[in-house]
C-alpha cells in the first residue's frame, strides 16, 4: 500500500470511529435522476438505499465520517470533547472528496454524510468541509447524495453556500431542553442552535421548496412569508398568505430538507417533555424529522449517569414509535399523554395504548370509516389504509380480504367491524384488550432487535434499522 | 393440452394466444424443462411474433400497462409454474379489465403480486448489492448470482447513475452481461470465465472500505441474526465487506 493510501487508512479509522453513534444514515426524500452533462456520475432515490449492513445490524448507506475530531469544545457527553485523551485526525478536503467518489463509483455507499468537530472554530472548519463538498460536485460532478451537519456558530454566507451544494442539512439540538443544554453542553449556545435552523427553514420557503415533517401539512401551502421565522425574515406588505414565488436559477438548495438529532436519556426530561420539544420543531421549522440517539455511555462525567447505567433502548423506541404518530398518523402530543402521565406505557405501542384509552371511538366498521379514521386503527397503516379504500370501490372488505391487506389483525381485531361484525375474542373493555394484547406481544419482545428486523422486513421499506430507533 | 414453448416471453404469449384461439391449455412450459407426460397431451409451440403482438397489445389496451409489466416480472422469475400463474391473471384481467389492479385479496391476482414482489425485493437486492471492481483502462465490473432473471430491471438505475462511467454487470448464473454507457445499455452473452485485470489502486479502496465496514459496527451491539437477515449469505460471496475477492 502506498504511503498516502496509509494516511488515509489511518485518518479513516479514527474519523469513522468518531462519526458511528451518529444516528441518521438516511438518504431517503430526494429524488434526482443523473440529468446532468454525460459526465456527471450519481444519483438519488427517494426511499434510500443501504449498501450493506454492519455487524450490529445497521445500515450502512453513506459514507459516514467527522471531518476532523480535533475539538475546541468540552461537550460532557462527546467523546471527542478537549480533554479525552483519544488519537485526533483531520481530513484534507481533496482526500476526503477523492475517497467519497472512489467509494461511490464501486457502489460502496449512496454518498456522504459528513459532521465535524470544531477546530480552530466553527467557520475555519465549516470553510473546509465545503470545500470538500465543493470539490466532489464541481470536479467529480458528483451527483450522489450529501447530508452535511451545521457546526452551530458557522456564519449565515458559508451555511448558505453549503447548502446550495448538500441535499439534506442538519444542526444538532443535542439535548431536548436548554437547562440540559447549559449543563453539558455549555460552549454550544441555544442561539447558535436555533440561528441556523431558521435560516436553513427560511431559505426553504424563499425557494418555495419547504415540505415538512410527513403527512403533517399534507395538503397544506406551508411555502408563504407568514411562516418565515423571526429576524431576517421577509417583511410582506401585501397578503401574508400570497404563495411566494420559486427561484428560477435552477440550482437547489438543501432539497432534502432539515433534520436534527437529540441525546436522550442523559439528562432528567420525561417523554412527554422529549415529545414536545419535537413537536415544537416539526411545527415551527417544519423540519423533515428528529432523531433521537439514547445516550451511549462513551465517557465518564460527573455530571452525566454513571457509564454502567446505560438508558434502556425500549424508551428511545416507544419515543421512535410517538413521533412517527405525530409525523404520519394526525396525532398531537397531547392525545398521546391525555391521562396527565408524563411517560409513554412502556409495555405497549402508544397507538394501541391511546385506542384502549379511547374505547368510546370503537369498534369502528371498516367498510365506512375514512382514511384518518383507518390510520388511528392499531395494526393499519398508511399501506393497508389505503388499500382497503381502494378495495372498497369493488366491493366490501371482510376479516379474511383485510389480512390478506397486511393488516396485522390480531391486533386490529379489537378495534374493528367487519361487515358487522366483531371479531375479538373477548369482551369490548379496556382491561381485557389490553391483557389480550400484552399476552400476544410478551412472546414477540423478547429481543428488540429480533422483533424489529421482523417489522422492517415486513412491512416499511422506508423505515430502516437505523432510523426505527434501535440504534 | 400442454403447450411447451422455447423460454421467451414472445414463446409464452404465443401459448396464451393458442389457448385463446386454439385449444385450452391445461400447461405452459419451457420446453427444456418439460418432464414427458405419457398420458397427456403436448404441442411444441412455434414463437409467432404477430400472435404474440396481439396478446400483448391487448394486455396493454384492455386491462393497462401496469399489468402487462406484472407479467413480464413474473415471467423474468424462476418460479416453477409462472407460465399458468401468468395466463390465469391474464384470463381475469380480460373478464374485469383494469378493476384487476384493485382486487388485492383475490387468489389469481395474489398468485402474482407475490411473485412480482420477489422480484422487487431481488431488484432493491441487487441495487444493494452489486460491487464494482475497476479494471485496467477504468471500466467498471460486478459479478451477480441473483436468484432470478432480474439483470435487465437493473439497467434503468445503474446505467442513469453512472453514465460517465462504462460499467459491466456480469450474471454468471445465466451467462449474460449487462453493458451501459453514457445513458444507453444493451445485454450480451457472456461466458462464466472471462480474463480481467484490475486497476492500480482497486485492491487499495477494497482495504479501504473494509476497514470502514469493520470499524463502524458497535461491538456493544453485535448481532449477527439481524445481520444475516438484511444481507443473506448467498448474496455476501460477491461482497467486498464480506471479504470477497472476486
Amino acid at each position: 500500500m502506498s504511503a498516502s493510501m496509509e494516511t488515509i487508512m489511518d485518518k479513516l479509522k479514527v474519523l469513522a470511529e468518531s462519526a458511528k453513534y451518529d444516528v441518521s444514515c438516511s438518504t431517503s426524500g430526494v429524488q434526482r435522476k443523473n440529468n446532468g452533462d454525460s459526465d456527471a456520475i450519481g444519483s438519488s432515490a427517494v426511499a434510500g438505499i443501504c449498501h450493506t449492513w454492519s455487524a450490529d445490524g445497521r445500515c450502512v448507506s453513506l459514507l459516514k465520517v467527522l471531518f476532523t475530531n480535533k475539538c475546541e469544545y468540552n461537550c460532557e457527553y462527546c467523546v471527542n470533547r478537549r480533554d479525552n485523551d483519544v488519537p485526533r485526525a483531520s481530513f484534507e478536503p481533496e482526500e476526503l472528496a477523492r475517497l467519497t467518489i472512489e467509494f461511490y463509483r464501486r457502489n460502496y455507499i449512496e454518498g456522504l454524510f459528513i459532521s465535524s468537530a470544531v477546530e480552530r472554530s466553527p467557520d475555519y472548519t465549516a470553510e473546509r468541509i465545503l470545500r470538500a463538498i465543493q470539490i466532489l460536485r464541481r470536479e467529480y460532478k458528483f451527483n450522489g447524495y450529501i447530508h452535511a451537519k451545521i457546526i452551530p456558530g458557522t456564519s449565515p454566507e458559508i451555511l448558505s453556500d453549503i447548502g446550495m451544494e448538500a441535499d439534506r442539512l442538519s444542526v444538532n439540538i443535542e439535548m431536548p431542553d436548554s437547562e440540559s443544554l447549559r449543563l453539558f453542553a455549555p460552549q454550544k449556545k441555544p442561539k447558535q442552535i436555533f440561528n441556523p435552523m431558521r435560516q436553513i427553514t427560511n431559505t426553504l420557503i424563499e425557494r418555495g421548496s419547504l415540505n415538512g415533517p410527513g403527512r403533517m401539512f399534507k395538503g397544506e401551502n406551508i411555502n408563504k412569508a407568514s411562516n418565515m421565522l423571526g429576524a431576517g425574515a421577509i417583511t410582506h406588505t401585501g397578503d401574508v398568505n400570497m404563495p411566494i414565488r420559486k427561484h428560477r436559477d435552477g440550482k437547489s438548495f438543501a432539497p432534502a430538507g432539515q433534520t436534527t438529532q437529540m441525546i436522550i436519556g442523559a439528562g432528567g426530561e420525561s417523554d412527554a417533555g422529549i415529545l414536545t420539544t419535537s413537536e415544537n420543531l416539526y411545527r415551527t421549522f417544519k423540519m423533515k424529522r428528529v432523531y433521537y440517539s439514547a445516550y451511549v455511555p462513551v465517557i465518564s462525567s460527573p455530571v452525566l449517569p454513571d457509564i454502567s447505567n446505560a438508558p434502556p433502548l425500549k424508551r428511545e423506541h416507544r419515543i421512535y414509535q410517538a413521533d412517527w404518530l405525530l409525523r404520519f398518523y394526525g396525532f398531537t402530543v397531547s392525545e398521546l399523554f391525555e391521562s396527565q402521565t408524563e411517560n409513554l406505557d412502556p409495555d405497549m405501542d402508544p397507538k394501541v395504548a391511546w385506542a384502549i384509552r379511547n374505547l368510546d371511538r370503537f369498534p369502528i366498521e371498516i367498510n365506512r370509516a375514512s382514511y384518518e379514521e383507518l390510520m388511528r386503527i392499531p395494526g393499519i397503516g398508511d399501506v393497508s389504509a389505503r388499500r382497503i379504500l381502494r378495495a372498497r370501490k369493488v366491493g366490501s372488505v371482510g376479516f379474511e380480504e383485510m389480512k390478506k391487506m397486511g393488516v396485522v389483525m390480531k391486533r386490529a381485531k379489537y378495534f374493528v367491524l367487519c361487515r358487522g361484525r366483531y371479531y375479538g375474542d373477548r369482551d369490548f373493555l379496556p382491561e381485557t384488550i389490553r391483557a389480550a394484547i400484552l399476552g400476544m406481544e410478551s412472546g414477540l419482545q423478547t429481543s428488540m432487535f429480533d422483533s424489529n428486523w421482523k417489522l422492517l422486513e415486513e412491512g416499511a421499506a422506508q423505515e430502516k434499522l437505523s432510523e426505527s430507533g434501535v440504534i | 393440452m400442454d403447450y411447451l414453448y422455447d423460454g421467451t416471453f414472445e414463446g409464452m404469449l404465443t401459448c396464451i394466444h393458442l389457448h385463446y384461439y386454439k385449444e385450452r391449455a391445461t400447461g405452459i412450459f419451457n420446453a427444456d424443462a418439460y418432464q414427458m407426460n405419457l398420458l397427456g397431451n403436448f404441442f411444441i409451440v412455434d414463437t409467432d411474433e404477430d400472435k404474440a403482438a396481439v396478446v400483448y397489445n391487448a394486455v396493454e389496451e384492455k386491462i393497462g400497462h401496469y399489468t402487462l409489466r406484472n407479467a413480464y416480472k413474473v415471467f423474468l422469475s424462476s418460479v416453477e409454474d409462472k407460465e399458468m400463474r401468468i395466463l390465469r391473471y391474464l384470463v381475469k384481467g380480460f373478464k374485469v379489465g383494469p378493476k384487476i389492479n384493485l382486487m388485492h385479496g383475490d387468489d389469481v391476482v395474489i398468485g402474482v403480486t407475490e411473485i412480482v414482489q420477489r422480484i422487487n425485493k431481488e431488484v432493491e437486492r441487487m441495487i444493494q448489492f452489486v460491487r464494482f471492481s475497476e479494471l485496467e483502462g477504468g471500466i467498471l465490473y460486478s459479478r451477480i448470482e441473483p436468484d432470478h432473471d432480474v439483470l435487465e430491471l437493473l439497467a434503468g438505475h445503474f446505467t442513469d447513475r453512472y453514465k460517465n462511467e462504462r460499467i459491466v454487470i456480469h450474471d454468471v448464473t445465466r451467462m449474460k452481461a449487462l453493458f451501459a454507457h453514457g445513458g444507453k445499455w444493451y445485454v450480451v452473452d457472456m461466458d462464466e470465465d472471462i480474463m480481467i485485470s484490475f486497476a492500480k489502486e482497486e485492491k487499495e479502496y477494497r482495504e479501504l472500505w473494509r476497514n470502514y465496514f469493520d470499524s463502524i459496527a458497535i461491538k456493544e451491539r453485535i448481532n449477527p441474526s439481524c445481520q444475516r437477515n438484511f444481507v443473506p449469505m448467498r448474496y455476501r460471496k460477491h461482497l467486498v465487506e464480506f471479504g470477497s475477492e472476486m
